[in-house]
């Protein structure tokens, strides 16, 4: 079992090392898409490179993402806890409704109520992320075995202590799916962000539609997709990381 | 958390309402009057509508009593009423300050809703969930409240002027195709999960007959559910215009690079993980025992697939429906990128030209949507969840 | 009824079932039985055919199982294992119809036939039949499980371990109700079980497995006095006297006890003082009412009153029981004999403990031969 754990976390290393080479290959990209569109002007989108726009697609994702985290695994918790118990039910209900929005509805929707640019659109992915990241937060917390908190009581622990020692290593795993489900959702809307100016590959994607760019297209389309697998597999990584053994 | 301890302390969910709602209403724009559709204009704060603006000061007034109420009936019923009347005074007021407003402008001049509305409409949810568990079980319960609130808004379209509203100005003006772009929507969307379900359901038998097959199949319904949509729809394009060109028949059939065909494909692509995990997952728990039974009572493979497994797998397949339903509801406002006609095309529109009257328009039936067939998806489920396993 | 002939099933290199030939004879009820991976549990799904015999035959009522479709196959044979397998989204009265579905039965019949096993198991069909598996206790789903399996009356049952997951009380419960409907129906029954406590109460006959090979198949008496090899000798175990008494009736070996009628004590007592101490009291209609002992009895006393009055349920034993029960109910009340009564209470004999003693010594020469056997 640990010599699979080592060798996927390589495969994912090596792969996080071939996709920063893949996006500063211009010249790599030039050709293909050259060879694929022998017809098209321009194969590349001028307006910046390609390692721009993944960076401004990573600025997006992980700035809303970070605050997610910061904001949604606590507010999970707290709900659990005594002193915001009362808050539970609206807190759950909250994220369940929020979840069956479509994200990109959510995100238009900011744009008349915060306005447009990086931050409204910041805020919006960030408010969307909590959905999936409060609710994992609740509910691998409640799965936690009652007598494994008996026991932590039982044994003089502090209820700080039981939650640090017994009930967050044990939700760990179920938190960070949630965290896995809610940045693979970011970074899905980060590319429609494209729409209201905000950067990201989804310019490429979006713009080579409009003018009807295929080369365009694939550009955006083909490092967004293999962004987003990526990310994908370094959280599961972590997700495996974080699992308690279990007999 | 008994409702006795509730019962003798200060409820802050209320608490928290009635701030939220409090700052809707005085620090932030209620409505905005522009001088036509896209520029920007003057806000006015809900002080400015007077009575309507005492109502809400009476309702929250209403929601701080119910966190103090002696009984949990009547923090419920308080909170409730709270909740409810701010929703029906925020589309009445919305109705008046625009017709208001609007009173020796140019035709075109549009009142929008500010953000402060949708504060307070936020804060009235809040309010909605004070007064503790009882409160959810009579939300359940009770079908009545909502009907009130829909009552509310519609008498509010129909005589408090809620009409003037920007937003339902933009569907007159777009009445028609609104409704065309609906039911592309709803058409695009469900062919996808019909689609999904046609695949999906037959992949999760499989999945359970095979090991491989099912490594297989659930890890790459896996990988296409990672992959941003957008970027899954330009990477269709391509090679279904190729496969259009190759094949003028498929062209003939729609297989073409741009319209609906590559959202279709796509949209198919994304219902395939929620179905085909949830049809595997609910074969696959079916207790062995049950399978073991039934085969030596002398059923065929058949047999035993339509009257114990399917029946039994039947409300998580369900559920993957429902999930897939929800997911692809939002997915195909992307669709328009490839030249698909739906609502996506009055938000993105809408995007582009900084109006925000039409990116609602497009938005809001979107969410509604979603949240609609959720409702219904999961009422169908329960239905059809055999009374023998029912919760 | 059935025959199985130079039965084997390979998996790869292994032989979980090795050679086996054994015959149940129509009505007897054989169980197989033998340590895990003894391959009971294989020979048991092979005659149904949920695994396919690598080699051999397999006869079920002069048909070989290899001939028929398994489905048909299925459907004459009752099934029960010991998870049971109730489907769950199906009610009680659905579950037991549903070989009687596949077979086409019209409604009607199947409702009855419903109603009539319920109440063949224990179980009040107004209260049973609307129930769906969640709702019924352990007891309750295995007596389901029964019922299911009887359901098209087909002539032979195989059941595997089907009391293996109920609680001892239970259990024992589910035994004596199996060995009622058994002594109505007089299915043939193959039964795999390993527990050998219940393999001689149940069966006619015992097949004895280790390691796919059958080590002895003989009735409960034979295995117990005259076990095969050391094997069997250790898998019995070392309280096999007691098990004897298992398989040995009360009625078999009771005698007539002294008896008087209630009312003519003094008379009946003094008829039996010079023969007997004990003295069995009934009444009328002849149930038991008590007893008097010799013992107690002074000169000038009126004899009614050594009369000791008892309730027939808690000192005596059914006829039908076993020597077991007959020992641990003496044993219970401290008493060297105990009176038998019929299901109406009569007094119908005596049991000693001499008799008890009797069974259990019978056939232990020959195991003392084989202990030294297997030592030298």
């Amino acid at each position: 079992m640990s010599r699979r754990r080592t060798i996927a976390i390589a495969v994912t290393v090596a792969g996080a090392l071939a996709f920063v080479w893949l996006i500063n290959a211009t010249a790599l990209w030039e050709f293909a898409l050259r060879a694929l569109f022998p017809t098209l002007r321009d194969v590349l989108m001028p307006r910046d490179t390609l390692a721009t726009f993944v960076l401004q697609h990573l600025a997006l994702v992980g700035t809303s993402s970070v605050l997610t985290i910061a904001v949604g695994v606590p507010l999970g918790i707290w709900v659990t806890r005594r002193s915001g118990a009362e808050f539970r039910s609206l807190v759950v209900a909250g994220t369940d409704l929020g979840q069956t929005f479509p994200p990109v509805a959510v995100l238009a929707l900011a744009m008349p109520v915060l306005g447009f640019g990086f931050w409204p659109t910041i805020m919006a992915l960030f408010i969307y992320g909590l959905f999936p990241v409060v609710s994992a937060t609740i509910a691998g917390i409640e799965a936690v075995p009652r007598s494994v908190v008996e026991a932590g009581v039982g044994m003089g622990m502090s209820s700080s202590q039981v939650l640090m020692r017994a009930e967050l290593p044990l939700a760990s795993r179920v938190i960070v799916s949630g965290i896995r489900t809610s940045v693979a959702i970011n970074i899905g809307t980060a590319t429609v962000g494209a729409a209201i100016g905000t950067g990201g590959l989804g310019v490429p994607i979006i713009g080579g539609l409009a003018v009807q760019n295929m080369a365009y297209v694939l550009e955006g389309a083909i490092p967004a997709a293999l962004l987003a697998v990526l990310a994908d597999s370094i959280l599961a990584q972590v997700e495996s990381a974080v699992t308690v053994a279990e007999g | 958390m008994s409702d006795h301890s509730l019962q003798t302390r200060f409820d802050r969910v209320a608490l928290v309402g009635a701030i939220v709602t409090l700052a809707g209403a005085t620090a932030l724009p209620f409505v905005e009057l522009r001088p036509n559709r896209l520029v920007p204009g003057t806000v006015h704060s809900l002080a400015d509508a007077g009575v309507w603006m005492f109502a809400t000061w009476g309702l929250v007034a209403l929601a701080l009593l119910s966190a103090v109420a002696p009984s949990a009936k009547a923090r419920s019923a308080a909170s409730s009423a709270s909740a409810y009347g701010l929703v029906a005074v925020l589309a009445w007021a919305l109705g008046e300050a625009a017709s208001t407003l609007l009173v020796g402008q140019t035709s075109v001049a549009r009142v929008s809703i500010g953000s402060g509305a949708w504060v307070i409409l936020l804060g009235a949810a809040v309010i909605g969930f004070a007064g503790g568990e009882e409160r959810k079980r009579y939300l359940l319960r009770r079908l009545g409240p909502p009907v009130l609130v829909l009552a509310a808004v519609v008498s509010a379209f129909v005589w408090g002027g809620l009409d003037d509203i920007s937003l339902a100005q933009e569907f007159e003006v777009r009445a028609e195709s609104f409704w065309q772009l609906l039911a592309g929507h709803l058409a695009l969307a469900g062919a996808g999960v019909a689609l999904g379900a046609v695949f999906g359901v037959p992949l999760g038998l499989w999945a359970t007959r095979d090991r491989k097959v099912r490594g297989v199949v659930l890890g790459v319904t896996g990988i296409i559910q990672t992959v941003p949509s957008l970027a899954l729809l330009g990477l269709l394009i391509l090679p279904l215009s190729a496969l259009g060109n190759a094949v003028p028949f498929l062209r003939d059939l729609g297989v073409r690079g741009i319209g609906a065909a590559p959202g279709l494909v796509a949209l198919t692509m994304y219902a395939l993980l929620p179905i085909v995990r949830n049809t595997y997952v609910g074969l696959a728990e079916v207790d062995p025992a049950v399978v073991d039974a039934g085969r030596g009572m002398g059923m065929s493979s058949r047999q035993l697939l339509m009257r114990v497994e399917l029946p039994l797998a039947l409300p998580l397949i369900m559920e993957g429906l429902r999930t897939a339903s929800v997911l692809l509801i939002g997915i195909t406002t992307l669709t328009v990128f490839a030249g698909a006609r739906n609502l996506g095309i009055l938000i993105f529109e809408g995007l582009g030209q900084f109006a925000p009257d039409l990116i609602l328009l497009g938005a809001l039936p979107v969410i509604v949507l979603a949240v609609v067939v959720d409702v219904a998806l999961s009422a169908l489920a329960k239905r059809l969840t055999p009374e023998g396993v029912r919760e | 009824m059935i025959r199985l002939e130079g039965v084997t099933r390979r998996y790869g290199d292994e032989l979980a079932v090795d050679d086996l030939s054994l015959e149940v004879a129509e009505g007897e009820v054989c169980v197989l039985i033998g340590p895990s991976g003894c391959g009971k549990t294989t020979t048991l799904r092979m005659i149904n055919r949920l695994i396919e015999p690598s080699g051999g035959s397999i006869m079920v009522n002069g048909r070989n199982v290899m001939s028929m479709r398994p489905e048909e196959l299925r459907r004459g044979l009752g099934y029960v294992i010991q998870s049971i397998g109730l489907f769950p989204h199906l009610s009680v009265e659905r579950n037991i119809g549903v070989v009687p579905h596949l077979l086409g039965w019209d409604k009607q019949r199947m409702a009855e036939r419903a109603r009539e096993l319920l109440h063949l198991v224990g179980l009040d069909p107004e209260v049973y039949l609307g129930k769906y598996p969640r709702q019924l206790s352990g007891g309750e789903a295995q007596r389901v499980g029964v019922a299911r399996a009887l359901a098209a009356d087909p002539p032979v049952l195989l059941m595997d371990e089907p009391f293996g997951a109920v609680d001892p009380l239970n259990r024992e419960r589910l035994q004596a109700e199996f060995a009622r409907i058994q002594r109505e129906l007089h299915k043939t029954v193959l039964f795999v079980t390993h527990d050998i406590d219940e393999a001689i109460r149940l069966a006619d006959k015992v097949a004895i497995m280790r390691d796919g090979r059958l080590q002895q198949f003989a009735s409960p008496e034979e295995v117990l006095n005259h076990p095969a090899n050391k094997f069997v000798h250790d898998f019995v175990g070392a309280d096999r006297a007691l098990k004897r008494l298992v398989r040995v009736r009360v009625e078999d070996v009771m005698r007539s006890p002294a008896i008087v009628q209630e009312g003519s004590e003094e008379l009946a007592f003094r008829v039996a003082a010079g023969r007997r101490r004990f003295v069995y009291v009934i009444d009328a209609a002849g149930k038991l009412v008590g007893w008097m002992d010799t013992a107690d009895l002074e000169p000038d006393m009126d004899p009614a009153e050594a009369l000791t009055r008892v309730d027939p349920a808690q000192a005596s034993v059914r006829s039908d029981a076993s020597l077991r029960d007959a020992l641990s109910r003496m044993l219970g009340l401290g008493f060297r004999a105990i009176a038998v009564t019929d299901d109406k209470c009569r007094l119908v004999g005596e049991v000693t403990f001499a008799a008890v003693e009797e069974a259990m010594t019978e056939g232990d020469e020959h195991i003392t031969n084989i202990a030294e056997e297997d030592a030298g």
